[in-house]
């Protein structure tokens, strides 16, 4: 894993209770603004690799819309069935109001 | 038995008799400042016989499939709230025994609860014990896909099910109801509407509660070794205060608490606090009411006053000192609200498995279900119900915390811990209670008229139902 932030998305995209996602090279990456700070995961599903990015986020954590798994924002760990497995989780910071995630 | 008891008993009817030379329920209540609502001045006890309960349906496996076929499939039951499922997609898994249910809103003011299963080879839809949110419900089998509002999307390679038809393939519906913020549902389409199944009694009492302007501010569940009505019963009276919780009796009308009955599916007690318990007469000042009175919200109080003035109750003060800190430390407004609802403990049965606490002090909503093919187990939720804050944002309920059952509920997170004690305490005491009935040389519990009355009317409706093969 290289050590580089990559600038992600303008901060204003991602108001608290906003998330956005994009691809970092061939990398799609999801960026949550939450009560609890900023967060940076795989925009995709560990259980069938289906996208997460219709997800209903609440308490830190996003349910996958498609089969209904939950994963922690924070961990990247599965909390509920389907899912077994964890999803990525990035570093994430801001510098000159913009995002920025290190894969 | 007293004397005096003997006495009064021996001239009264059956079920007439009350706790001797100690003020009413709602004598007490009739000396407060800020006075209480007719809900709360009224009486509605009816004597049920005193023939002892039989202890099969607290011990027999056959017993709890009987329930399942026929209580379960045709009651009401509080699957969430409304809360749990703001905007259209958001779903909620409710499960009762085997069956499985996603309750999930289809339109701004619209709930269906669909039967959790794939109609072609039975996989979940959902996950039990989760929620979420869904533009369609894929199953993660073969990918078959239903609409929000059960209709068939989708069935992978139709070219291979031509025998499937459309209009015969939507998702199975339980009925659906909202009341004052819940949802609840009923499997059996040819029930009662849920107003009927409550009553006109109990709906006016729930309306006066705004308890659809109240979010989930704790949510706490744990498993309880033990049948889920002993469980429900561990909380139907405040006979057993004396002696289960010994710390709250100091500050509760315990023997002199208000038991009611309202038709099949509702019943309630009152207990007030903030006055000494009658097993206690003479041995306790005013003063030190006020200084044990422990309430299931105390982080409100800390720091206040508590030095009683020349002739002022211990209830009083703690009205007043309730009414103001509450106001703060919850951001609502409690000018209307008269003492008792501060104060009291009213709790109320509503058939099958939930219990709504309508005051303020004590917030809560209990919920109680069996564990599928486990009869002796119990899954008891409480959840803390606070006022929406006065600037109308409703904050998101609060997720829940699944104890162990080793664990004390004063280590689940955010829960005041003296309620946490009582709860201990009143839990601590159903294992050797389902062992003892497991044990008995008699064949069934024998209940007191009055204090116990919510008891027997509640297992006369499970006998009710279970009886009824229809």
């Amino acid at each position: 894993m290289s050590s580089e932030f990559t600038r992600f998305c303008p901060l204003a995209d991602v108001p608290v209770g906003g998330k956005k996602a994009a691809k970092i090279n061939d990398t799609w990456v999801m960026v949550c603004n939450t009560n609890d700070g900023l967060f940076a995961v795989s925009a995709i599903c560990s259980h069938q690799d289906k996208p997460l990015f219709n997800g209903r986020v609440r308490n830190c954590k996003v349910t996958c819309p498609v089969h209904g798994a939950r994963f922690d924002l924070k961990t990247g760990e599965p909390l509920d069935l389907p899912a077994t497995k964890p999803i990525a989780t990035y570093e994430v910071r801001v510098v000159d109001d913009w995002v920025e995630v290190c894969l | 038995m007293s004397e005096q008891a003997l006495d009064n008993a021996s001239n009264l009817a059956p079920g007439q008799a009350r706790c001797p030379n100690e003020p009413t329920t709602q004598e007490i209540i009739a000396r407060d400042k800020v006075g209480a609502p007719t809900w709360v001045r009224s009486e509605s006890y009816a004597y049920m016989g005193s023939d002892d309960v039989t202890i099969d349906r607290y011990v027999d496996p056959a017993y709890a499939q009987k329930e399942f076929d026929r209580l379960w499939t045709r009651t009401w039951q509080f699957a969430c709230r409304e809360e749990h499922i703001p905007e259209v997609g958001d779903y909620y898994v409710y499960d009762i025994g085997r069956n499985s249910f996603i309750v999930t809103r289809t339109a701004e003011n619209e709930v269906k609860a669909f039967y959790n299963a794939c109609l072609h080879r039975g996989t979940k839809l959902r996950a039990s014990n989760t929620e979420g949110c869904a533009s369609e419900f894929t199953c993660p089998f073969h990918g078959w896909t239903w609409n929000l509002d059960g209709s068939l999307q989708k069935a992978t390679c139709d070219w291979d099910f031509p025998h499937v038809k459309e209009d015969e393939f939507g998702l199975p519906e339980a009925k659906v109801e909202l009341l004052a913020g819940f949802v609840f549902i009923n499997m059996d389409h040819d029930a009662p509407p849920l107003a009927e199944y409550l009553g006109d009694d109990f709906l006016g009492h729930l309306k006066s509660w705004k308890m659809e302007n109240r979010y989930i501010v704790g949510h706490v569940a744990k498993v309880i070794p033990a049948n889920w009505k002993l469980t429900m019963e561990a909380f139907m009276e405040a006979y057993h205060v004396i002696e289960t919780h010994p710390q709250v009796a100091v500050s509760n009308a315990d023997a002199n608490s208000q038991y009611d009955t309202y038709g099949e599916h509702v019943n309630r007690f009152i207990s007030s606090l903030g006055v000494l318990s009658p097993h206690l007469r003479g041995q306790y000042t005013e003063q030190d009411v006020l200084d044990q009175f422990t309430v299931g919200d105390s982080s409100v109080l800390s720091g206040a006053d508590r030095q009683l003035k020349e002739g002022e109750t211990a209830r009083q003060r703690m009205a007043d000192m309730m009414r103001e800190m509450f106001e703060k430390a919850t951001n609502s407004d409690l000018s209307g609200v008269s003492d008792s609802e501060l104060l009291d403990c009213f709790s109320y049965t509503v058939f099958p498995n939930t219990f709504l606490f309508a005051g303020i002090s004590l917030p809560m909503v209990y919920r109680f279900r069996p564990v599928a093919n486990d009869h002796r187990k119990c899954l008891y939720e409480v959840f803390f119900l606070r006022p929406v804050p006065k600037d109308g944002n409703r904050p998101e309920p609060a997720e829940c915390v699944m104890l162990e059952e080793h664990q004390s509920f004063k280590e689940a997170e955010g829960m005041d811990p003296g309620f946490g004690e009582i709860l201990d305490q009143d839990t601590e005491n159903l294992l050797l209670q389902q062992e003892g009935l497991e044990a008995t040389a008699k064949p069934g519990i024998t209940l007191g008229n009055y204090q116990e009355i919510r008891v027997r009317h509640f297992e006369a409706t499970v006998d009710k139902y279970v009886a009824d093969n229809a």
